[in-house]
């Protein structure tokens, strides 16, 4: 039986020098880190109303929106509010565009002391009042036909609470991490797979600061996802490493990095490669709801793969890793 | 590595046809399914962001029941003290959440700490022999302070949000058909989810309103111009109440208290005047407690007006021109056909025990769930085809057809798992399964790439195998362990459909791992076995 492999990507024992190109690696990669650090302390994030509070309502007007809806908009009192037309879901026979309109609303339930509702027991948020002017107000101008298709309102209270436990869960996520490596490698692996995984967390912050995409839960679990991913390319680079430093006990250190990291290249590529090809699917025909979180994840192994090679690996060069400690003891050496 | 023992054969295969039995339901049309064994009617259970719906956080104001509950502590302290004797007190009001009070008399601060001794316990009837209610403290020489327990304060709270639920169910869905979500969340709130709500500010109406009702004889004072002027500033005696009336014309002075209150009632429903065939109103019953009272308080007040009050206005305020005895009456007070409807039902359904606020909201229409399903699917598929491609360019087409196989297996494993553990398929899920997709393979990868290395270093096929496998098992473990805690970690602090990722995600990882060390090892071992291959096609 004759089988075929038409692909060998790379030659069967690649001599990369990832390892002499550190220095440079290293610059560009604080570089990157400094610029998404500014981009992201000038320019901030376009967060989400999961994080800031506020109100996303699409409106129908049974025909083409007219085109004076932001001015509208803007006369009922919300100057910050952004309005676009969207497509109708195509599984509707709907032929005419709605309107989004977005809202950023931090206040908090201020309204319990001036109470100045008469409808005394209707315990409203200022997102479900905002809601309800916007409403109200578009029916005003353009006639009782205005519906609302759907709407999401998150108040200042509950997008508190949703900013800490994001923060919480990438936190918690990258401590569990390093006890976990901690314990099955060496310390100095547990700090340098943490240092990529915070270079790869940092720059996508910074992409996202500085393409303006929008910031919200779903972005948290990308982020996650990255470091789940980013992490896993480092762990099989680490693995190998520990594995040749038992193999070669004469050989330098710096040249026990790069033949692991040249070892492994085939399969980092491999799987960046299948990876990738599933998100990039993802991204142009998965819809609106899930572009900004594939586009983090395409970011994600692309930062991920890069940090594997160049940031986890000399991290332990820096970190002066020695042989001989304990580099797994629960593996047979064949 | 590559012996299998027959029984292990068995398993591993039967696992598999297990998992291709609980997918399979997914694949086939609802109306077919209908007709199979229900143990396999079981499929993925699609999000409220996927089938479209209404999704409610609700807060649960405990403050004022916490409010109202140290109020009527401090009426029991009056209570317990005027009935020791008349015991005096310079003050006795409400402080942080604390009755506080000070005794006017230095003769009577004993017999008044002895009587704060005998402040009635509140009795729950759920809870028989329940914790100390009160606990009392002696500031100073003739100052005290009572407050609530932790325990009872708890069991407030408890009770506040296992009432509002059981409301908020019978308010929403009275004749119980629609699948409802209605769980705790947190300390104080509740999560709503309606599937498919289509009349939201409806269903929000009905969270709006607590549906207070309660009958109180009005005040003569009403007729007299001083005291409404008085009483519409807030001033009256303790023993009245102030309301507006609910069409906005003026408002009554009314007695305060009440036995007859909307636990009265017994049932609700709309009609119309039995003279005025025009006018919807609401008929209600009374059960038969209330009946006797209302029986006595109507025989006892012949003349007199009584009002209505719902939420803190008056709707109507008829005379007793005859004792009703019956227990049954009606409502009048301008209604439409439809606010009648909505009256009954939310009597029917019982008073909230607190007001709910709306913090967040998400509504999906089922269209735009519809739409993401199909995205989803073709993006899926698409990833599927893409990566198989791959990985046959790549392998060749032995090895890259094992690796699919383990693939395809891997996504309906997946499948299997998701309907068996009845957890819910979220739009972000979709994206954990697509990634799955892309990821999955890795672990195949990895092994291929060792068996590749092992047989470039001049090891006969069999044992390049079999060392391959051996040598990629801790990397695959350790790679996927760090990934799992990522997700758990997601799971752990993530909500609603964040939640649904993380589930995805984890499965996929178990699955992937599974196929590909375990799944795809059989298969490669079975066609060693069969072949005995010189060469590797690798």
């Amino acid at each position: 039986m004759k089988d075929i492999s038409l692909v060998k990507l790379l030659p069967m024992e690649p001599k990369i020098p990832f390892i002499s190109a550190r220095m440079i690696a290293g610059v560009l990669s604080v570089i990157l880190i400094v610029a998404s650090m500014v981009l992201f302390a000038t320019k901030n994030l376009n967060y989400g109303i999961d994080f800031t509070g506020g109100v996303v309502a699409e409106m129908d007007f049974k025909e083409q929106p007219p085109l004076d809806i932001r001015a509208a908009v803007a006369d009922l009192g919300f100057e910050g509010a952004t309005v676009q037309n969207i497509d109708p879901p195509k599984s509707s026979d709907v032929k005419y565009q709605y309107v989004r309109v977005g809202l950023k609303l931090q206040a908090d339930d201020a309204s319990s002391g001036s109470d100045d509702t008469v409808d005394s027991d209707a315990a409203i948020n200022p997102q479900q009042a905002a809601l309800i002017r916007l409403t109200d107000g578009l029916r005003e101008e353009y006639g009782d036909q205005v519906e609302r298709r759907s709407q999401e309102t998150v108040s200042g209270k509950v997008s508190g609470e949703l900013r800490q436990k994001g923060l919480l869960a990438i936190l918690s996520a990258l401590v569990m991490i390093m006890i976990y490596i901690a314990f099955r490698f060496e310390w100095q692996f547990a700090v340098g797979a943490v240092a990529a995984l915070v270079h790869d967390v940092l720059l996508t912050i910074g992409v996202f600061s500085l393409t303006g995409i929008e910031f919200n839960l779903s972005i948290i679990a990308a982020i996650l996802t990255i470091v789940g991913y980013s992490l896993n390319d480092t762990v099989i680079v680490y693995d190998r490493i520990r594995e040749n430093l038992r193999k070669y006990k004469k050989m330098p250190m710096p040249d026990v990095l790069n033949l692991s990291i040249n070892d492994t290249l085939s399969r980092t590529i491999m799987t960046s490669v299948t990876t990738l090809l599933a998100l990039i699917a993802l991204y142009i025909l998965g819809g609106d709801g899930l572009r900004g979180f594939s586009f983090a994840m395409i970011w994600g192994v692309i930062v991920g793969t890069y940090s594997s090679i160049f940031v986890a690996s000399p991290m332990l060069l820096l970190l002066k890793l020695k042989r001989g400690g304990n580099t797994g003891g629960e593996r047979k050496e064949d | 590595m590559l012996y299998f023992s027959k029984w292990k054969t068995i398993t591993i295969l039967g696992l598999v046809a297990l998992g291709f039995l609980f997918a399979l339901p997914n694949a086939i049309p609802k109306k077919k399914l209908e007709t199979w064994p229900p143990s396999l009617q079981r499929t993925i259970n699609l999000g409220l962001d996927l089938q479209g719906g209404a999704h409610m956080l609700l807060e649960v104001d405990l403050t004022s029941v916490l409010e109202q509950e140290t109020e009527n502590l401090r009426d029991s302290v009056r209570g317990a003290l005027q009935e020791a004797g008349r015991i005096r007190t310079e003050y006795l009001r409400v402080e942080d959440g604390a009755v506080v009070g000070k005794f006017r008399n230095a003769d009577e601060v004993n017999a008044g700490y002895a009587a704060l001794d005998n402040v009635p316990e509140q009795i729950d009837p759920r809870q028989l022999a329940g914790p100390k209610d009160s606990r009392i403290e002696r500031v100073g020489t003739d100052r005290f302070s009572v407050t609530i327990t932790d325990e009872k304060l708890e069991a407030v709270k408890e009770r506040t949000i296992d009432q509002s639920i059981e409301v908020l169910g019978r308010r929403i869905d009275p004749n119980g058909t629609t699948e409802l979500t209605l769980v705790k969340e947190g300390k104080d709130r509740i999560l709503l989810q309606v599937p498919g709500a289509k009349n939201i500010d409806e269903i929000k109406a009905r969270i709006n309103k607590t549906a207070n009702l309660s009958f109180h004889l009005v005040d003569p004072d009403s007729f007299n111009a001083g005291a409404m002027r008085l009483a519409s500033e807030g001033r009256m005696k303790p023993s009245q109440a102030f309301y507006l009336n609910a069409d906005g014309g003026g408002g009554l002075i009314v007695e305060r208290r009440t036995k007859i209150t909307g636990e009265c009632l017994k049932s609700a429903s709309e009609g119309l005047h039995p003279e005025r065939q025009n006018d919807p109103i609401v008929n209600f019953g009374f059960n038969l407690r209330c009946t006797r009272l209302f029986s006595e308080l109507t025989v006892r007040n012949m003349g007199q007006q009584f009002a209505v009050v719902l939420d803190e206005e008056i709707i109507t305020a008829p005379r007793i021109n005859n004792p009703i005895t019956g227990g049954n009456g009606f409502i009048e007070g301008g209604f439409t056909l439809q606010s009648a409807q909505e009256l009954a039902l939310l009597l029917n359904a019982g008073s909230l025990p607190a007001k709910l606020k709306i913090v967040e909201e998400r509504t999906v229409s089922a269209e735009l769930g519809e739409d993401s399903i199909n995205a989803g699917k073709i993006a899926s598929i698409i990833g599927l085809v893409g990566v198989a491609i791959f990985m046959w360019l790549s392998y060749g087409l032995r090895f890259g057809t094992i690796a699919n196989m383990a693939l395809t297996i891997n996504i309906m494993l997946i499948m299997a798992a998701l309907s068996l553990f009845g957890s819910t398929l979220t739009l972000p899920g979709i994206a954990g399964i697509i990634l799955t997709i892309g990821m999955a393979v890795d672990a195949n990868v990895l092994i291929f790439e060792r068996i590749r290395e092992e047989a470039h270093n001049g090891r006969p096929p069999v044992n390049a195998i079999e060392t391959g496998y051996r040598l990629s098992l801790a990397p695959i473990l350790d790679a996927n362990i760090t990934t799992f805690i990522a997700a758990v970690v997601l799971y752990l602090v993530g909500s609603g459909p964040i939640r649904g990722f993380a589930v995805t995600l984890a499965i996929g990882i178990v699955m992937s791992v599974f196929t590909a060390v375990i799944v795809a090892r059989l298969f490669t071992a079975t066609w060693l076995r069969s072949r005995r291959p010189k060469a590797l096609p690798i």
